[in-house]
């Protein structure tokens, strides 16, 4: 339900881990690498992570939603490695009993994710530079 | 006590190694992050970043003891 990889995610992975039958509404988020940043045009981007950890941290996540929210199952699938523009770099797929609180879960956990999992991300630009982003803005080179 | 510690992100990148042991004459988060920068002195360890005890999140207050990994969490951008 929680993981770190190098390999490309899969809706369908997070659609069969999450459908039940008390459950109306599932829920997903994708984010996908943006050919821009504030002004400069990314050509791919690099994902570390503290994948044991991250995963743990996942999992709180998931149970904070829990605690918040009447959900069924939380799944979330994190990126790491060199990824091109388009590809998909988190998911999150939350199902519920009903849409409020399947949206509205699915929105904390991706929230919550940019703010604690230990990841990180390093853009590189068109014609060359790099910077690493953190979710309060890029760090001085 | 030796402290094996752990760097990630730009922190891995300013060090030039992802990982260090210290020897740590006190018993907290704050003692080995003191022993990390003084073995490394052009570490930026400013307020931004963030200490791990193994999987968890700690504070400079946490206590670590023999055999505990500890972590330089520098500000995240997953997502």
């Amino acid at each position: 339900m929680f993981k770190v990889t190098p390999e490309p995610l899969s809706l369908d992975a997070a659609w069969a881990a999450v459908r039940r039958p008390d459950c109306g509404a599932v829920a997903f988020f994708v984010g996908t690498v943006r050919d821009r940043h504030e002004g400069r045009r990314v050509e791919r981007l690099s994902y570390t992570a503290f994948a044991e950890m991250a995963e743990k941290e996942f999992g709180r996540i998931a149970r904070e939603a829990r605690r918040r929210w009447t959900v069924g199952e939380v799944y979330v699938a994190h990126r790491t490695g060199l990824l091109e523009v388009g590809e998909a770099s988190v998911l999150v797929a939350v199902s519920a009993p009903h849409r409020a609180e399947a949206f509205e879960a699915c929105r904390f956990v991706i929230e919550e994710l940019k703010k604690t999992a230990p990841i990180w991300k390093e853009e590189f630009y068109a014609g060359g530079g790099k910077a690493w982003v953190s979710s309060e803005g890029p760090e001085a080179p | 006590m030796n402290v094996e510690v752990r760097l990630f992100g730009p922190l891995a990148e300013q060090a030039g190694r992802d990982r260090l042991e210290v020897s740590v004459s006190g018993t907290t988060v704050g003692d080995v992050a003191a022993a990390v920068a003084r073995a490394l002195p052009g570490l930026r360890l400013d307020r931004a970043v963030r200490y791990a005890v193994n999987t968890d999140y700690a504070e400079v207050s946490t206590p670590v003891r023999d055999g505990d990994v500890v972590s330089l969490i520098p500000p995240v951008g997953g997502g």
